[in-house]
C-alpha cells in the first residue's frame, strides 16, 4: 500500500525531474519551462490558441452531454417504471464498450463513403461532408459521444434520490409541472449536475486521442495533443511536463472547490 | 554551467525576433529564478556574414560534404563471427507500421526457426526516446540516417560484424561506403525514397505537376479540407524551404527558420491539412485528394484502393530539379537487443535480392538493389505510369537535398517551431 | 435503493386508489422525453452495432457490406485475428492485464477502504482526497508522470508489463475504495459490534460478518475494474514497452490511424464480448451474494456502480 501511496504522491514529483538525454545539456529543461510559459500569452503565444480551443471544446462538449443526458436520466429515473431495469442496462452498456471501439465505430461511419454520408447523399449530394478532415464539429461530437455515459449515471443517481413526496408536495401547493421541475427537481439535482459535469469535463481536458483519430489537424489540437507530442520528442519532455503541470493545476482547483462545498452538505459525494 | 544571460544577449543582433523573445522571458523570469536557470553554456548565436546561426557544436554531424567514420563503441562490443541464431528465440523488430512485408518475415522464421515480433512507432523521435530510455530491448531498428550521430554518441548502437552480411554486394556501390557511416560500421541501408506530392487525379480537376510551383497547392485556400502533410517535423518543414527555393533544408539560419514559422502558419490558415503518416491508406480511400508523401507510400497506395477503382487515379510528382528530397532509411542494431546474432542474419536476409524485391512489392519502398532497375519499375509491375516519379535512381543522391542530422540547438529550434505549428494551427 | 422501492409502492397505490387517479394524471409520462431517451439509446449503441456487424464482412471494406463471413476472425490466413500474431498477442495481453490488475486491485482496495473507514485523522482524509483525484484527473497526467518515473529513475517501475500493472492499480484503486466504502457506510457498525458482543474476535468479526456483507460491493467493483482495465488506453500506451505489451486498445488506436481491415473490428468485438461476459458473471455473482435482501435487481447493481 505504501508503494501505491508513494506513486500517488509521485504524481507531482517526477514532473520536475526531467529525463536528461545524453546528447543534451544538463540544464535543458528550465529553458523549456520558461519557453512554454512565455509562449502561452502575448505576441509569441503559439500555445495560447490550443489552450483556448481545449476550453471551448470541453465546454461545448460538456454542454451537449448535459443537454442530452439530463432528459434521459430524468426520464429513466422518474417515468421508466418497469422498464427501468432494462433501460439502465442499456444506458450502462457504453461503459463496457471500449472507448477505442466506439471511436472506431464512428470512424467507419464518418468516412467519405461511410454510412453517414450515404444517408446525407441520399437526400442531397451536396450534403456530403468530409467529416474526418479536421472539423471542430466532428471532434466535439466525438468528445460528447465518448463521455456522455459518464454524465448520465451520476445524474440518474441524483435524480433517483429526489423523493416523490417532495414533488407531490410542490404540486399540492399549487405549482405547475414546470414550476415544480424548475423549483424542486432542478434545484435538488444541482449537486448531481455539478458532479456529473466534473466527471466529464476533467477527464476531457487530457484527451488527445479523440482529436487524433477524428481530425488530426493542427487546427483541432488540444492541450492533450501538446503533451502527447512533446513527451516523446527528445528535448521537449520539459515542455510536456510544463503542460502537465498547467492542466493539473487547472483541474485541481475545481476539485478542491467541489470538495470544499460538498463538505458542508454530506461529506464527499461519490 | 553558470549561464550568463548578458553574454547571451550581446551575441544577438539587435532587433531580431529571437532577441525579443529572449528578452521577454528574461524580464519575467530572471528575477526570481536567476540562480536556478542556466542557459546552455555552449549555446550561442554566431553572427557570420550577416547570417545569424543557431549552433552549439557539441555533436559530430555527418553530411555528404563531411563524411564521418564513427568510432567503434567501447561499451557495446561487436559479436563474434560464425555464430548461428538460437532456434526458438525471438527477434524483436522496431519499425513504422506497414513498413515490412509479413511474407518476408514468415520466410525468415521458416529458414531459421526464429520468431519475429514487430513493434511500431509513429515517428523516429518517439522511437529514439524509447530506445534511449533503456527500457526496451529491440534487436533491430529502422531509423533514418539523421539520428545515427546521436545514437552512436549515446552508445545506443551495436557495431555490425561484417562476416554475417554477405549480401552487401547486392546494393548500389555508393552504399558500401556511405558518407553518414563510412565503412558501414553501424548501419545497412533499407530503402531509398524521395518526397513529393501524391494526388487523386479523379478527385481534383488540375494537374499538380503542371503548376509553376507544385508545392503551392498546400497554400491555396481552394484546396482547404483536401490536403495532408507528413507528420514528420523535418520533412514537412523542409518542404516549406524548398517551396521558397531554399535548398539548404538543414539550415540553422535564423532567417530561414522564420520563413518556416511564417509559412507553416500561413499553410494552416489556408488549407489546414491533416498531419499524418497514413497517406498510403487515406489517399486511396479518398479521405483527402492531395498529400505530401513519401514516394514509397504513393506506390503502396495502389494496393489500398477500394475495389473497382483503377490504380491510374493515383498520380505522384517529385521535384527533379534539386528542390525535392531524397533519402534512405537504415537497419541498425540497438545496443539493448538480446538477439544480435539473429538480427545480423535478418539484415542479410533483407539484402537478399529475392527477399528485397518481395518486400518492395509489399511496402512500396524501393530497396537500393542492383537487381531492381529504376528504369523498368513500370514494366516490372511495381507501379503505374502515373507514379513513376517515385522510383529513385542512384544519381538522384548527387543532385537532391537530404535531411541531415542537426546540431542540437538547431534541432531544438526546429522542433519548437513544429510544436508551435501543431499546437496553434 | 429505498427510494426506488418507495416510489414503486406509491405508483401502485396510485393505480389502485380511484380517488388518486386525478393526481396520477398530473404525472403522465411525457412522450417527448421517451423519444429523447430512445433516440439517445440508438445514438449510443447503433454505431457500435454497425461496427460489430462489419467485423463479419466478407470484403476488405469497413463501409461496404459484401456478405457474411468469419474471414476476419479465423479463415483469412494472414490478416485474421486468429492468424495475425500481433492481433492475438494484443488480445492475450489485454486479458492478462485485466486479470492481474483486478486480482491485485480488489484486495488492496478493500483493505484501503477498511483502513480509511477505521482510521480517523488528517492522513486518511488526504488519502481519500487523492483517491478521488485519481478518479477525475485527466489520465494523461498520471500517465506522463509515470512515464517519467519509468524512463528516468531506476526503480522496479519499468516500461512494459510491470509499469502497466503498477499504473493501472494506482488508477483503478479508487473504484473499489469508493464503492466498498459507500457500502460500509450503508451497513453501519452495528452488525460487527453485535458479532463482537457475541464473542467473536475483532478480525473474526471483520472476516465472518463484514466481508460477506461487503461481497456484493466487492463483486460490483471487480466487474468495474476489469472492464475498465481492458478498456484502458492512455496509461497502457505510454507505459507499453514493445509489441508484446501492446493491448487491444493501443492496437486499435495504432491501426485505426494506419490501414485498418475488418479484422480490427473483429478484435474489438472480441474484447467487447469478454467484457460483457464478465459483467454478466459479475451480476450473477452479485445476485447470489445479495440473496436474502429484498428487491435486488439491475437497479441496485447499477446503483452500486
Amino acid at each position: 500500500m505504501y508503494v501505491v501511496l508513494a506513486i500517488l504522491f509521485g504524481q507531482i514529483d517526477p514532473v520536475l525531474r526531467k529525463p536528461v538525454p545524453v546528447w543534451n545539456p544538463v540544464d535543458w529543461n528550465t529553458i523549456q519551462f520558461r519557453y512554454v510559459l512565455s509562449h502561452i500569452f502575448g505576441e509569441q503565444g503559439y500555445f495560447g490558441p490550443a489552450l483556448v480551443r481545449t476550453a471551448v471544446y470541453v465546454l461545448v462538449a460538456s454542454t451537449i452531454c448535459l443537454v442530452i443526458s439530463y432528459p434521459v436520466a430524468y426520464y429513466v429515473a422518474r417515468y421508466a417504471g418497469r422498464w427501468q431495469g432494462l433501460l439502465l442496462v442499456v444506458l450502462i452498456a457504453p461503459f463496457w464498450i471500449s472507448y477505442m471501439m466506439r471511436m472506431l465505430a464512428w470512424i467507419n461511419l464518418l468516412q467519405n463513403d461511410g454510412l453517414v454520408n450515404e444517408v446525407l447523399g441520399f437526400f442531397n449530394d451536396a450534403w456530403r461532408v468530409d467529416w474526418l478532415s479536421g472539423h471542430a464539429t466532428t471532434v466535439i461530437l466525438g468528445l460528447a459521444y465518448g463521455y456522455v455515459p459518464y454524465m448520465i449515471l451520476p445524474l440518474f443517481a441524483g435524480l433517483d434520490r429526489i423523493p416523490q413526496s417532495a414533488l407531490e408536495a410542490s404540486r399540492d401547493l399549487g405549482a405547475s409541472r414546470f414550476e415544480t421541475f424548475r423549483r424542486v427537481t432542478l434545484r435538488l439535482s444541482l449537486p448531481a449536475m455539478v458532479t456529473a459535469v466534473l466527471l466529464t469535463c476533467l477527464p476531457m481536458l487530457g484527451d488527445y486521442f479523440t482529436t487524433d483519430l477524428l481530425a488530426a489537424t493542427p487546427g483541432t489540437s488540444m492541450v492533450g495533443n501538446l503533451i502527447n507530442n512533446a513527451v516523446l520528442t527528445p528535448g521537449q519532455t520539459g515542455q510536456a511536463a510544463a503542460f502537465v503541470l498547467i492542466v493539473t493545476v487547472v483541474s485541481i482547483v475545481p476539485m478542491l472547490a467541489y470538495v470544499w462545498v460538498s463538505r458542508d452538505r454530506e461529506g464527499v459525494a461519490t | 554551467m553558470a549561464g550568463n544571460p548578458d553574454a547571451l544577449g550581446r551575441d544577438i543582433v539587435a532587433g531580431s525576433p529571437l532577441r525579443r523573445r529572449l528578452r521577454i522571458s528574461r524580464r519575467s523570469f530572471l528575477r526570481g529564478l536567476s540562480a536556478t536557470i542556466a542557459v546552455p553554456a555552449t549555446a550561442q548565436l554566431l553572427a557570420a556574414c550577416g547570417d545569424q546561426l543557431y549552433t552549439s557544436g557539441n555533436l559530430v554531424l555527418a553530411s555528404p560534404d563531411h563524411p564521418v567514420k564513427w568510432p567503434l563503441s567501447t561499451k557495446v562490443p561487436m559479436i563474434e563471427p560464425g555464430l548461428t541464431p538460437e532456434p526458438g528465440s525471438t527477434l524483436k523488430i522496431y519499425n513504422y507500421a506497414d513498413y515490412i512485408g509479413p511474407g518476408v518475415i514468415k520466410a525468415f522464421t521458416k529458414l531459421y526457426d526464429v520468431k519475429v515480433t514487430v513493434s511500431t512507432f509513429n515517428d523516429t523521435d518517439e522511437a529514439l526516446t524509447k530506445i534511449a530510455s533503456g527500457a526496451v530491448d529491440f534487436d533491430l531498428h529502422f531509423p533514418s540516417y539523421d539520428q545515427i550521430g546521436k545514437m552512436v554518441a549515446g552508445d545506443l548502437l551495436r557495431p555490425l560484424t561484417h562476416e554475417y552480411i554477405t549480401n552487401i554486394d547486392n546494393l548500389w556501390p555508393q552504399f558500401k561506403n556511405p558518407w553518414y557511416d563510412q565503412g558501414w560500421q553501424y548501419s545497412v541501408p533499407y530503402t531509398v525514397y524521395n518526397t513529393g506530392i501524391g494526388w487523386r487525379n479523379d478527385l481534383i480537376d488540375f494537374d499538380v505537376s503542371a503548376l509553376d510551383n507544385p508545392y503551392d497547392v498546400f497554400w491555396d485556400p481552394a484546396n482547404r479540407g483536401k490536403c495532408a502533410v507528413i507528420d514528420d517535423w523535418h520533412t514537412t518543414m523542409s518542404m516549406v524551404l524548398l517551396r521558397n527555393g531554399i535548398r539548404d533544408v538543414n539550415s540553422g539560419r535564423v532567417a530561414d527558420l522564420e520563413v518556416i514559422r511564417r509559412d507553416l502558419k500561413a499553410m494552416s490558415e489556408a488549407t489546414d491539412p491533416r498531419v499524418t503518416i497514413t497517406m498510403y491508406n487515406d489517399l486511396p480511400a479518398g479521405q483527402y485528394s492531395i498529400a505530401m508523401m513519401w514516394g514509397g507510400d504513393a506506390v503502396n497506395a495502389q494496393y489500398y484502393l477500394p475495389k473497382g477503382v483503377p490504380a491510374e487515379v493515383l498520380s505522384y510528382w517529385w521535384a527533379e530539379d534539386g528542390l525535392g528530397l531524397v533519402d534512405n532509411d537504415l537497419m541498425v542494431l540497438p545496443a539493448g537487443g538480446e538477439n544480435p546474432v539473429a538480427a545480423h542474419f535478418f539484415i542479410n536476409h533483407m539484402l537478399d535480392a529475392a527477399m528485397a524485391s518481395r518486400n518492395f512489392g509489399y511496402i512500396g519502398y524501393q530497396p537500393p538493389q542492383n537487381s531492381i532497375s529504376p528504369e523498368s519499375v513500370v514494366a516490372d509491375g511495381y507501379m503505374t505510369e502515373g507514379l513513376v516519379a517515385a522510383a529513385v535512381r542512384p544519381d538522384d543522391f548527387e543532385t537532391s537535398p537530404r535531411l541531415l542530422e542537426l546540431d542540437p540547438v538547431v534541432d531544438a529550434e526546429w522542433h519548437n517551431i513544429w510544436q508551435e505549428y501543431k499546437a496553434s494551427g | 435503493m429505498s427510494s426506488v422501492l418507495s416510489r414503486h409502492a406509491t405508483d401502485a397505490a396510485l393505480d389502485n386508489d380511484p380517488a388518486l387517479r386525478v393526481r396520477k394524471k398530473r404525472w403522465r409520462r411525457p412522450s417527448v422525453l421517451a423519444l429523447i431517451t430512445l433516440a439517445y439509446i440508438a445514438w449510443s449503441l447503433l454505431p457500435v452495432v454497425i461496427a460489430v456487424l462489419f467485423s463479419f464482412n466478407s470484403g476488405r471494406s469497413r463501409t461496404e457490406w459484401t456478405g457474411f463471413s468469419l474471414r476476419w476472425y479465423f479463415t483469412d490466413p494472414e490478416r485474421s485475428v486468429w492468424h495475425d500474431p500481433s492481433m492475438h498477442t494484443a488480445l492475450i495481453h489485454t486479458m492478462r492485464l485485466g486479470i492481474i490488475v483486478t486480482v491485485i486491485t480488489i484486495p488492496l482496495g478493500v483493505l484501503l477502504a477498511l483502513g480509511l473507514d477505521r482510521w480517523r485523522g488528517r492522513l486518511p482524509q488526504g488519502v481519500s482526497f487523492l483517491v478521488l483525484m485519481s478518479f477525475v484527473l485527466p489520465e494523461v497526467l498520471l500517465a506522463v508522470a509515470l512515464l517519467f518515473v519509468a524512463t528516468t529513475l531506476n526503480t522496479p517501475m519499468q516500461l512494459g508489463m510491470v509499469g502497466q500493472v503498477l499504473a493501472l492499480v494506482t488508477f483503478q484503486l479508487s473504484y473499489p475504495v469508493i464503492i466498498v466504502r459507500g457500502r460500509m457506510l450503508a451497513i453501519g457498525p452495528q452488525y460487527e459490534q453485535a458479532a463482537v458482543d457475541l464473542g467473536a474476535s475483532r478480525w473474526g468479526a471483520v472476516w465472518r460478518v463484514l466481508i460477506p456483507m461487503l461481497m456484493p460491493a466487492i463483486f460490483a467493483s471487480t466487474v468495474l475494474v476489469f472492464a475498465d482495465v481492458i478498456d484502458n488506453f492512455v496509461l497502457v500506451r505510454y507505459l507499453s514497452g514493445d509489441a508484446s505489451t501492446e493491448p487491444v486498445s493501443v492496437k486499435i488506436y495504432n491501426t485505426a490511424r494506419a490501414a485498418p481491415t475488418p479484422a480490427l473490428n473483429a478484435l474489438a468485438t472480441l474484447v467487447l464480448i469478454a467484457s460483457l461476459l464478465v459483467v454478466t458473471l459479475g451480476f450473477v455473482a452479485y445476485k447470489w451474494f445479495s440473496r436474502g435482501e429484498k428487491g435486488v435487481g439491475v437497479q441496485s447493481f447499477a446503483a452500486e456502480l
